[in-house]
């Protein structure tokens, strides 16, 4: 049967597979594919990998007894242990393509008109994916993360009007068994929104890819499947070094004592994902001032599209390509710090760290982008 | 009564064959450790024995069935025996439960200081097994500098160097079915073995599945780099 | 151009490795994909506690004769007991046809040993635990079991002899190990 046969076969018969072939077999795509663009096609995969795995772990998961469930996944489950690494690695290993997604979409400055949908879709993606990760943190039943709930739960109570009020509604009132009933609940609820973010984020690529020239487009079938494939099988090398040889990677060891509100870690605790975030939060004085730091980091690089002044034929400058590099490390500084808690000169390096963040974006992203643009 | 059963269970451990012990003291390793490292399940049997012997006297490791002893290579008959030896009534089936029936007795007995559950001990320290074998073998007589708190008793390897813990291991505290040695410095590297085990009893599967895995996935890599070369090269 | 051309005169060769390799790489992928979800979908056969409860192993040597000993399997309560030589032969005597659920000797009995009975230790009628199982216990008429909620009796064999109750009570699936031991499941 011919590409064209299947496609119309298919296509009378349910109008939407035939346009599932048709974006498999027409020769839509530039015949120059990098390799890194397969990375939100690896993110949707870790996403739906990350999501059966956690079918999985649900049916033995309980949020009353969460530290010896979790011991009786690792222990008792046929291959329970594996399971479990899949998730935790997996987190890991999403989080590693985000953060690498996004890097990547800010060198190359793609998320210009028209990219600034996709681009505001991956910010979403890691906004959700923080929240997710942070419940699935705490829901491992660890000390470190009962500790985080138990700050977050006293933040909550502590919380004037309406913000005091959702917290409350969302964590079921202080620390307690209970609030990790209602966390297994949002964390899966949260994770198939991800999923479905990344979907929207896959879709919005496509429609900005760039075109090929008539008569030299490839199709998805064999090109980028071959290439798929290619990129799959190093992630999965990649993977599995992480998932067998180093299983808790970037996850404090203080989680592995169970929960109990006489054990406590001292300092930040968190898994690797969350500390830059938390390194801005901590930086910023209070509650408030926290809350602002995390919310107003992200919404400053939503806000790229618009703090880029070189407009969607602008010029790519190698100062602002400079300064990209500059904001990974600063990132990478962060977090580095955020984990170094005991350090005393900690404070005002994530303090520093925090005020390159926001005027690298502020400041110097406007300034730069509109005197290389002339 | 555990004390008591010791001979018992060592004459039982005979029988399980394990294999003559090397000198894993000079100098110091554990097999366990590193990438590719695997438990040592002869000594980890040895450790079982001292931890059911010493340990076992005031901690819990409760994350652990008998039944689970069968992967360091009892049989289930001498899993169950074990088991039957502190008198439980379901068999292997049980965990290796405290001591104390009272849920508060261990803090009140030990001045405040409750012997913690030892299941995951190693993954909760920093070099969990070194920590292990150097906390049990780093008693020493305290310093003039230090004011030790009563009922404590320094140990190098603690943080902060005052322990509630006394001293438990000494030599010939139990007696090996293998012929080893049972040296205070051979019953806390046994221990720290055991207690390997007890926190990643899949550590062997894990590096062993792990190894075969990388090799296959890096073979994969290849093929499908190579293929894909293949196929966009034909498109010229 | 050149390098259409070179590819041509190569011919079949370089076709048929690139065939070999796609193919390769399709299994192998195939292989990675199974290896991966065999986990998954093995994680939800039953859990190693699941295997040691189901399949309870239960020592029957420290039972007295005329005493029954009472064990949870399942969730259900299961008595083991053991007959004296006298409550075997008039259990035997009995026509089974007078019953009120008929049932002979044999059928209520392991063949192999034949002064044991297993029964589940609940009533038929009003659902409710039997009592009986020690000699001192209240027994009813027929020396078995009676329930302290209808008041049902059933004789040492678990067969209801008068009450409520119609139906005699349940053999739970269990096989004697050797003379000392009975695994259910």
């Amino acid at each position: 049967m011919t590409t064209d046969a299947k496609q119309s076969w298919a296509g009378e018969r349910m109008p939407c597979l035939g346009g599932l072939c048709g974006a498999l077999f027409a020769p839509r795509c530039t015949p120059e594919g990098k390799y890194l663009d397969t990375l939100p096609g690896l993110i949707a995969i870790a996403l739906a990998f990350l999501t059966l795995s956690g079918a999985v772990m649900a049916a033995y998961y309980d949020p009353w007894h969460a530290f010896a469930s979790v011991q009786f996944i690792r222990r008792e489950v046929n291959n329970g242990w594996l399971v479990q690494a899949y998730h935790a690695t997996g987190a890991t290993a999403l989080f590693g393509l985000v953060y690498l997604h996004l890097f990547r979409v800010m060198l190359t400055r793609a998320y210009r008109a028209p990219g600034e949908f996709a681009w505001w879709l991956a910010v979403k993606l890691l906004a959700l994916l923080l929240f997710v990760g942070w419940m699935g943190f705490v829901l491992s039943g660890g000390a470190a993360g009962y500790w985080s709930l138990f700050n977050a739960a006293n933040a909550a109570v502590s919380l004037p009007g309406a913000p005091g009020a959702v917290a409350r509604w969302f964590l079921g009132g202080p620390a307690a068994p209970a609030s990790l009933a209602r966390l297994e609940m949002f964390h899966t609820v949260l994770a198939l929104a991800a999923l479905a973010v990344a979907g929207g984020l896959l879709a919005a690529r496509r429609k900005v890819a760039p075109q090929p020239a008539p008569g030299k487009g490839v199709a998805f079938y064999p090109y980028y499947l071959a290439q798929y494939l290619a990129a799959l099988a190093v992630f999965a090398l990649i993977f599995s070094v992480l998932l067998f040889f180093a299983p808790h990677f970037g996850q404090p060891a203080v989680n592995a004592l169970a929960a109990d509100p006489l054990t406590l870690p001292a300092g930040t605790a968190l898994p690797w994902y969350l500390l830059p975030l938390a390194g801005v939060a901590d930086a910023l004085p209070g509650l408030w001032g926290g809350v602002a730091g995390v919310a107003g980091a992200l919404v400053v690089l939503a806000a790229l599209p618009w703090l880029d002044r070189a407009g969607p034929d602008g010029a790519k400058g190698k100062l602002y390509c400079a300064l990209t590099w500059i904001l990974a490390l600063d990132v990478l500084a962060l977090g580095a710090t955020s984990a170094a808690h005991d350090n005393p000169q900690a404070p005002l390096l994530l303090g520093l760290f925090t005020l390159w963040y926001f005027f690298h974006f502020l400041v110097l992203t406007p300034l730069v982008t509109a005197m290389e643009a002339k | 009564m555990r004390r008591f059963f010791a001979p018992l269970l060592a004459l039982g451990l005979a029988a399980a064959g394990a294999a003559q012990a090397e000198d894993t003291l000079t100098p110091l390793h554990f097999q366990s450790q590193g990438a590719l490292g695997s438990i040592d399940k002869a000594a980890a049997q040895r450790g079982f024995l001292v931890y059911q012997t010493v340990c076992a006297a005031c901690h819990s490791a409760n994350a652990l069935h008998y039944r689970d002893l069968e992967a360091l290579g009892l049989t289930p008959d001498q899993a169950a025996g074990v088991a039957a030896g502190v008198k439980l009534a379901d068999g292997s089936a049980a965990t290796l439960d405290s001591p104390f029936k009272d849920p508060a007795m261990p803090a009140s007995a030990f001045g405040g200081a409750a012997p913690p559950d030892l299941s995951s001990i190693v993954a909760q320290r920093k070099h969990g097994t070194m920590y292990i074998y150097k906390l049990l073998t780093g008693y020493a007589a305290a310093p003039q500098s230090v004011n030790l708190l009563p009922g404590h008793y320094y140990n190098t390897a603690f943080p902060g160097g005052q322990i509630a813990m006394p001293p438990v291991l000494r030599d010939n505290a139990v007696t090996y079915a293998d012929g080893t040695a049972a040296t205070a410095q051979q019953e806390a590297a046994d221990v720290a073995e055991f207690l390997t085990w007890a926190a990643d009893p899949n550590l062997s599967a894990r590096h062993q599945i792990g190894l075969r895995a990388v090799i296959f996935f890096l073979f994969l890599s290849l093929v499908a780099l190579a293929s894909k070369r293949g196929i966009w090269r034909e498109r010229a | 151009m050149a390098e259409t051309a070179a590819t041509e005169a190569s011919g079949h060769g370089t076709e048929s490795r690139r065939g070999f390799l796609t193919i390769l790489t399709g299994a192998a992928s195939a292989v990675a994909i199974g290896a991966i979800g065999w986990p998954l979908v093995d994680a939800l056969n039953p859990d190693a506690e699941s295997e040691a409860g189901a399949r309870l192993i239960v020592d029957v040597a420290d039972i007295a004769e005329n005493t029954a000993k009472a064990v949870q399997w399942g969730g259900l309560p299961i008595y083991i007991r053991k007959l004296t030589a006298q409550q075997i032969a008039d259990a035997q005597a009995v026509v089974p046809d007078t019953l009120p659920d008929p049932a002979d000797f044999m059928s209520r009995v392991p063949a192999a040993y034949q002064n044991y009975v297993v029964v589940v230790g609940l009533n038929t009628g009003t659902p409710c635990e039997l009592e009986g199982n020690d000699p001192a216990d209240p027994r009813g008429d027929f020396g078995g079991w009676i329930c302290p909620c209808d008041g049902s009796q059933y004789d040492p064999l678990g067969r209801v002899r008068s009450g409520p109750a119609k139906k005699n009570l349940a053999i739970p699936r269990f096989t004697f190990i050797n003379a000392a031991q009975i695994q259910f499941g």
